[in-house]
């Protein structure tokens, strides 16, 4: 048994006052790999926002890396964030700015002062999604698969414990996914835990890993051969 | 392709800016030349109280020596602002002009006495402090009586307040206009931003980390704004005091650089505070709350 990053205990996910998900358990430990799967509207994205603090936890007990959900405060939740690496549908790049700009912005905004170290870990996190080239890029000039690895990249930045993605390859074309799909197992391979929601099964087939189910307010695993 | 996009982008901000600082620059233009006003309503006041005049009449058989010794007295006093002496002839004179007619021919003498005329520093022009003076100047044997316009007094002295306290109040209106129209431009302005805003709280920043730079860059378009204004009052100031010389504009000099003063910080104050609830509206949404 390894280190637990996320342990959740019979917690019920809100949308506002509306019960998306009850009775949630599940644990995950440092260095899994595990999708979340289900239908549109099944919560998984009111899930995953539980988990980075922007859905409050309103029932139950939760705990990611050394945070606990249920007593998180709202000054706490930079911190908590800093802790995961955060990777988005729709990328949500800093469109002001181009992409050495957003590596820069974001380690400033978590305290990184040392301009030499900075860079360095902007090159370094660029070259493990293959975008070393594109740091002087504007958002808007890169392609999707592109923007979607160097969001990948940002969620490196601060060597997060737990990455979150939420269908990262929902806005991409099936190659593509499966190129940004290859990122996330290498990042995976290095030590690093992963939680992605998706509804893409052919990825599922192609890289098989742990799988847990939103589905009828419910969360559960399933067995890979039975999706 | 980065370049001309980089272009774009200065324009398009530079545009978005020019509304904010212009509507800064406006509002605390005229609340600068309303300032100027208030400033200026006390030294328009104290010259019309100063124009009251206090006349002593002198008894018959006044020695020269005690009229000289009234007017030193006076002189020493702190409510006179002038006093001059008018003789019984000179008033008749003056009469006879105002009437029209020779009164002196008419009824073969003249009836009215020496005087002296005081005129009496504003601050001391209200009904109270003016019977009171009035009390111990006629206290003097060879005073024969002390008149003044009554009437005049009480309505100089709250006219003045009246006017004053209508003046504050616009004051106080625009102010509030002034406060709520910056206000919205910076909120517009921060609300095209709250996805970007959103984006930086959920890569880890702080609420100050991120509301930082608008913070700065919105106090440097507040200095921007007036600076404007200032130079737009300055002018406002140097045309007055050319044409109106008597106004007397620089007379105090220090009371202008206050003002100045207090329109730049004030326009700094107006728009930190706008950035900081603006921010802080965003700042405190719920993601899916930016949408509505």
């Amino acid at each position: 048994m390894g280190e637990i990053v996320l342990e959740l205990k019979d917690a019920s996910i809100f949308q506002k006052e509306s019960l998306v998900l009850s009775e949630v358990s599940l644990k995950i430990e440092k260095g899994e790999f595990v999708y979340l799967i289900g239908k549109t509207g099944s919560g998984k994205s009111s899930f995953m926002k539980t988990l980075y603090g922007d859905l409050p936890l309103q029932k139950g007990e939760g705990h990611i890396v050394e945070f606990d959900l249920k007593t998180l405060k709202e000054k706490d939740i930079p911190f908590l964030r800093r802790k995961l690496g955060i990777v988005f549908q729709d990328f949500k790049l800093l469109p002001d700015r181009n992409i050495n700009q957003n590596m820069l912005f974001v380690l400033k905004a978590t305290g990184w002062t040392d301009k030499a170290k900075m860079d360095t870990q902007v090159l370094n996190v660029l070259e493990k999604v293959g975008m070393k080239t594109k740091g002087f890029k504007f958002p808007h000039e890169l392609s999707g698969g592109e923007q979607q690895r160097i969001a990948i990249a940002r969620a490196l930045l601060n060597d997060p414990e737990l990455i979150i993605a939420d269908e990262p390859t929902g806005n991409l074309d099936p190659q593509t996914s499966v190129e940004v799909m290859k990122v996330l197992q290498e990042i995976n391979k290095s030590g690093r835990t992963i939680l992605m929601a998706t509804h893409d099964y052919a990825l599922i087939l192609k890289y098989p890993a742990k799988t847990i189910k939103c589905d009828a307010n419910k969360v559960f695993e399933v067995v890979q051969r039975a999706v | 392709m980065a370049n001309s996009f980089e272009n774009y982008q200065r324009r398009k901000l530079i545009s978005s800016y020019f509304s904010v600082v212009l509507s800064i620059a406006l509002v605390l233009f005229l609340l600068g030349i309303l300032g100027l006003l208030v400033l200026n309503t006390k030294k328009l006041a104290d010259r019309s109280k100063e124009q009251i005049t206090i006349s002593v009449f002198l008894k018959e058989n006044t020695k020269e020596i005690e009229v000289e010794q009234l007017q030193k007295t006076l002189a020493m006093s702190e409510y006179t602002k002038s006093s001059t002496y008018v003789s019984k002839e000179e008033a008749a004179k003056q009469h006879s002009e105002d009437i029209g007619e020779d009164f002196v021919d008419y009824l073969g003498y003249n009836p009215l006495k020496n005087s002296i005329d005081v005129k009496l520093k504003a601050d001391f022009v209200t009904a109270e402090k003016v019977e009171e003076i009035a009390a111990t100047l006629a206290e003097k044997s060879f005073v024969d009586e002390v008149s003044y316009d009554r009437v005049l007094v009480s309505m100089v002295a709250k006219s003045v307040e009246q006017i004053g306290f209508w003046i504050l109040v616009a004051s106080a209106i625009f102010t509030f206009i002034a406060v709520l129209l910056i206000n919205s431009s910076i909120r517009l302005s921060i609300y095209s931003k709250r996805f970007i805003i959103k984006t930086m709280q959920m890569v880890g920043a702080t609420k100050t980390f991120i509301r930082r730079p608008f913070i700065w860059q919105n106090i440097k378009l507040g200095m921007i704004g007036a600076a404007i204004a200032l130079l737009a009052i300055a002018g406002v100031v140097y045309y007055l005091n050319t044409n109106f010389q008597d106004f007397g504009l620089f007379d105090e000099p220090y009371i202008l650089i206050i003002l100045f003063v207090s329109v730049f910080l004030l326009g700094i104050l107006i728009s930190f505070i706008s950035t900081y609830f603006a921010t802080q509206r965003f700042l405190n949404l719920r993601t899916d709350e930016l949408y509505y």
